[in-house]
């Protein structure tokens, strides 16, 4: 069954993570969500790969957690950003503007 | 590290996973069913999108990256079988915990005998300075002796040195308050500690000013070990005054902690500026301007200098030195042949981190020997973990061979074996650890006590902790890769097919670890016979003189503030009244001690024919009745008698006793009888001492020594101290309270500096041979143990494999002699090919280790032969039980067994 949404580009789910965590505490239930909202269903997420990122950006030290009430009254494992994931997020957003500019210059380029 | 600690913690992370991936679970069957979804399709869809399982690894990989988690299952899981053998694991544990335990203790001594550098600044820069050549002048001490002249005269040299400093080992009395006691000592000039960088735990150390001129500073720095002890670590102690040698000194500092002196072996109580040398070494020459060797020097070269570099580039300096230090006074006259061959001397430079120690240079080729046989040992160890975890293998062939048909890799397999050998070999090294301090007691107790080993500690220091880490995961690794190279290497469908019990062997990977064996024990056992053949040969022989129910015991009474008149005249008293005692049967004083490893020794002038120049010759002054007292022959002419005696005041020998190796050497086809002869090699000596006597050649150093002696008669008004030798009928210890006191009663205040047996001395003079002979012995031991154990284990497996073959072949008739036959010849070969391998490897390290030996050659046929014999016996036999059993194997069970 081909897909109409391509699956999110290796490495960039971190980003994506510390995108969504900037704006405010998330679980990871809601982070699926907004994933998917965000990207307006272009970009295939699969759900279960979301944990061992935020397990690992965790370990890190870029993200807490910690467990608080979510919107339905159940407990659930909020995630936050650290001054440390903040200080990431920047770094990525840079590197990837100066990578896609790139791109961008070389397709440019190409069809002139 | 933090992923270790997740490994401690990861009980509640899965249990908070499983909240959390619960709760995304239950949210998303909630939407799905909300949307219209009935629950079950609901359930089933997000557990696909999730793919939980899959998510769960991923994320524990994250807690504890995957080959350290599955390296810790396997550490937990070895640690439960072990739990559930403990047969095998104490008998693998046990091997193991010795071989590592011996090498940890060994290395210890090596450590900190040889290897460990000095506690002081930049240790790596500091370098001995010797001397290469004919120095011409005398000296005292033990070895690369300086004058203190070329030291200060060295300090100049700073182009290639940050500071020059020189010391000298002494024995000084004591006295703080109470009765004098002998204390060692170390006598430095005034660069000893600014050079060194070490500073002061308590007051101030010596400085350059405390060494300016003779006599400047009567101060001593007390080591912390010695403050402690004697002064309870008193504060106050700064600034209070002691006695050395009767002289009133001040004490102005306690060293720093870490710091014991320059030489390992020795401990100094205090040190003393050489400007105190006259105090503090009774009747010594102008040593500070004389030419006399006496000190060690050690120098710091500046941080862009290499040795050799500064060893060229001071020899023109040198040459020139050389030339001056001949109009030194005090430098003796010398023949031209003997100024040419002066100066050709140079310097020799030589790295010396660990500073200057005589124990290192006595020790360090017997530690490095030991060293060796603890490794070989270890070895051993491993080899026999390895066939026990190779039969282990076995048995557990089934359960490994159905790990690989559930699709285990083998590298999987492999790692968890080794996994085994690793955990054991830790667990070993733990249980060595444990053992370690005391067995480096008793190493440190083989030693001779006074004074020389003081300096070694029992403790356990960083360096040997890693070293015994090292050690075991090497262990480990050694003795887990044969069996997990053949557990990956066995084949999968062969294993399944195989009934439990015979399983798949490994005999040929067995063969060879018994081989292997063999080899290094029959090593280990030769080297044994040999060094125990040296100390029964050296005890056997003796000194050449009478030892049993003889007493010895020593004083010096010019470091306790006696002129050498009043010395001599308490040395002759202490002679009459001790020659008086009813215990006495014969007594007698010699100026030095026998047998203490020194010596006095000078060459020798002979007036025969011709002039006859000799080499060193050791010297002692004896008085009359030594000879009678030690059962030593008198060969020709006569013993001294009161007519050699000279009164107080008069200078100079009148007659000489020369022993056996002397006449044969220097004498040999003459009558001695009347030759005169005497001390000094220069021009100017004039021969005008008589031979009066030989006496038959016995050992002054030690046991090995059969040195050319000359005897002059003692009681010449100049004797600073004596060693007396008493024959005593009965036990010689119940006269030692009378001796003791004879002596007190003569100077309340003199200390005796020992005080022991002849024979007890002569066990100290051996305590190296000792040493290597015990513990060479013990290894050797424990190495043919290990190796018969090895050959009981693989010939019982082999026995247990091969029944059914056996039994056939009895039930068509063979006989039980053929079945041993059968067996036997295995274990035959396997001694013999062990054999082939061991016996050039001894040509080899035989010529190592013959400097150490005595009266027997490192490849003495003989010898060689009883050891190979003691093995082969002992392997034979260890392989005879199984094959008795195989010969006794019933041919209707053994074909049940199908």
């Amino acid at each position: 069954m081909p897909s109409p949404r391509f699956p999110i580009p290796q490495g960039t789910l971190d980003m994506l993570i510390l995108q969504i965590l900037s704006l405010e505490p998330a679980h990871g239930y809601g982070m699926a969500q907004r994933l998917e909202q965000i990207s307006r269903s272009v970009v295939q997420v699969n759900q279960g790969s979301l944990y061992p990122a935020l397990h690992r950006l965790q370990q890190k030290g870029w993200l807490r957690a910690e467990w608080k009430q979510s919107e339905t009254g159940r407990e659930a494992k909020f995630y936050s950003l650290t001054a440390a994931g903040r200080r990431q997020l920047a770094i990525e957003k840079d590197s990837w503007a100066r990578l896609s500019d790139a791109v961008n210059l070389i397709f440019e380029e190409g069809s002139r | 590290m933090i992923q270790l600690f997740n490994w401690f913690r990861r009980g509640p992370l899965e249990r908070d996973f499983d909240r959390e991936l619960q709760y995304h679970f239950d949210r998303r069957v909630a939407d799905l069913t909300a949307a219209g979804i009935p629950e079950p399709d609901a359930r089933r869809r997000v557990a696909v999108e999730l793919g939980i399982s899959q998510v769960r690894e991923e994320v524990r990989d994250v807690w504890l990256t995957r080959w350290l988690r599955d390296s810790l299952y396997d550490f937990r899981y070895s640690a439960r079988s072990f739990l559930r053998s403990p047969g095998f694991t104490a008998a693998t544990l046990l091997s193991l915990a010795l071989g590592i335990g011996a090498t940890t203790a060994i290395y210890s001594l090596v450590d900190q005998v040889i290897l460990h550098a000095l506690p002081v600044r930049d240790p790596a820069r500091l370098v001995l300075v010797d001397w290469k050549g004919d120095h011409v002048t005398g000296g005292f001490g033990s070895w690369n002796l300086m004058s203190y002249p070329i030291c200060r005269d060295l300090q100049q040299q700073t182009r290639f040195f940050d500071g020059v400093l020189c010391r000298a080992e002494i024995q000084v009395n004591l006295s703080a308050g109470g009765d004098p006691t002998p204390v060692a000592a170390e006598i430095v000039s005034g660069s000893y500690f600014p050079v060194l960088g070490v500073g002061p735990a308590l007051g101030r150390v010596i400085e350059e000013a405390d060494d300016a001129a003779p006599g400047a500073a009567p101060v001593v720095v007390l080591s912390n070990e010695y403050w402690q002890a004697k002064f309870g670590g008193a504060a106050d102690v700064v600034g209070r005054t002691v006695l050395i040698n009767q002289h009133p000194m001040t004490v102005i500092g306690v060293a720093a902690a870490s710091f014991h002196g320059v030489d390992v072996g020795a401990v100094p109580a205090l040190w003393i500026p050489a400007s105190m040398y006259a105090e503090a070494i009774p009747g010594s020459a102008d040593l500070l301007r004389a030419p006399d060797r006496w000190l060690q020097i050690l120098a710091r070269l500046r941080p862009d200098l290499t040795p050799a570099h500064a060893q060229a580039g001071l020899q023109p300096w040198f040459k020139g030195w050389l030339q001056d230090n001949m109009r030194r006074p005090g430098f003796p006259a010398i023949t031209a042949d003997r100024r040419r061959r002066y100066l050709a001397s140079s310097l020799e430079l030589t790295s010396a981190p660990q500073g200057h120690s005589a124990l290192r240079r006595s020790l360090s080729q017997p530690l490095w020997f030991l060293f060796a046989a603890t490794g070989v040992l270890l070895g051993l160890a491993c080899l026999n973990v390895a066939g026990l975890f190779l039969a282990r293998g076995s048995a557990r062939g089934r359960e490994i061979g159905t790990r690989l048909a559930l699709g285990a890799s083998r590298g999987r397999i492999g790692r968890q074996l080794l996994a085994d050998s690793v955990l054991l070999a830790l667990a070993g090294g733990v249980l060595g650890l444990a053992v370690a301090p005391l067995a480096i007691r008793a190493l440190i107790a083989f030693l001779p006590r006074d004074g020389a080993a003081t300096g070694l500690r029992g403790s356990l220091s960083p360096s040997l902790l890693a070293f015994t880490f090292l050690a075991s995961l090497t262990a480990g690794l050694l003795s887990g890769i044969a069996p997990a190279l053949h557990a990956g290497g066995a084949s999968l469908i062969g294993s399944l097919r195989e009934r439990a019990g015979t399983a798949f062997g490994g005999v040929r990977l067995r063969k060879c670890i018994v081989t292997l064996q063999v080899a290094f024990s029959l090593i280990l056992v030769i080297g044994a016979a040999l060094f125990v053949r040296t100390l029964t040969g050296l005890l056997a022989k003796g000194p050449g003189f009478q030892t049993s129910g003889i007493l010895t015991f020593a004083i010096a009474p010019v470091q306790n503030g006696y002129s050498r008149e009043a010395a001599a005249r308490l040395v002759r008293r202490l002679d009459q009244e001790v020659r008086a005692l009813p215990a006495t049967r014969n007594s007698a004083a010699a100026r030095f001690g026998f047998l203490t490893g020194g010596s006095w020794s000078d060459p020798i002038t002979i007036q025969a024919d011709r002039r006859i120049v000799t080499g060193d010759v050791n010297l002692n002054a004896v008085s009359p009745g030594f000879f009678s007292t030690l059962g030593v022959r008198i060969l020709a002419g006569r013993d001294f008698d009161a007519r050699d005696s000279r009164p107080p005041g008069e200078r100079g020998h009148r007659s000489v006793i020369v022993n056996e190796a002397f006449v044969k050497r220097y004498l040999a086809g003459r009558d001695p009888l009347g030759i005169p002869i005497a001390k000094g090699s220069g021009p100017d000596v004039k021969a005008d001492t008589v031979i009066v006597g030989v006496c038959s050649t016995f050992n002054y150093r030690g046991l090995r020594d059969d040195s050319e002696q000359a005897f002059f008669p003692m009681f010449e008004g100049d004797d600073a101290g004596a060693t007396f030798y008493i024959d005593v009928r009965g036990a010689p210890e119940q006269a030692i309270p009378s001796i003791r006191q004879i002596v007190r009663q003569a100077d309340p205040r003199l200390p005796i500096l020992w005080f022991r047996t002849l024979d007890d001395q002569v066990n100290r003079s051996v305590s190296t041979e000792r040493l290597l002979a015990v513990l060479s012995g013990s290894f050797g031991a424990l190495a043919l143990l290990l190796s018969l154990i090895g050959i009981y284990g693989v010939m019982s497996f082999v026995v247990a494999r091969r029944t059914r073959e056996i039994g056939i072949r009895l039930a068509l008739g063979a006989t039980g002699g053929s079945a041993i036959r059968l067996v036997l010849r295995d274990a035959v070969a396997m001694i013999v090919a062990g054999m082939a391998i061991a016996l050039p490897c001894v040509a080899v390290l035989g010529r190592l280790v013959q400097s150490q030996l005595f009266g027997v050659t490192a490849t003495d046929p003989a010898t060689i032969a009883t050891a190979a014999l003691v093995l082969a016996a002992g392997a034979l036999t260890a392989a005879f039980i199984p094959a008795w059993r195989a010969s006794n194997v019933s041919p209707t069970d053994a074909l049940r067994l199908e």
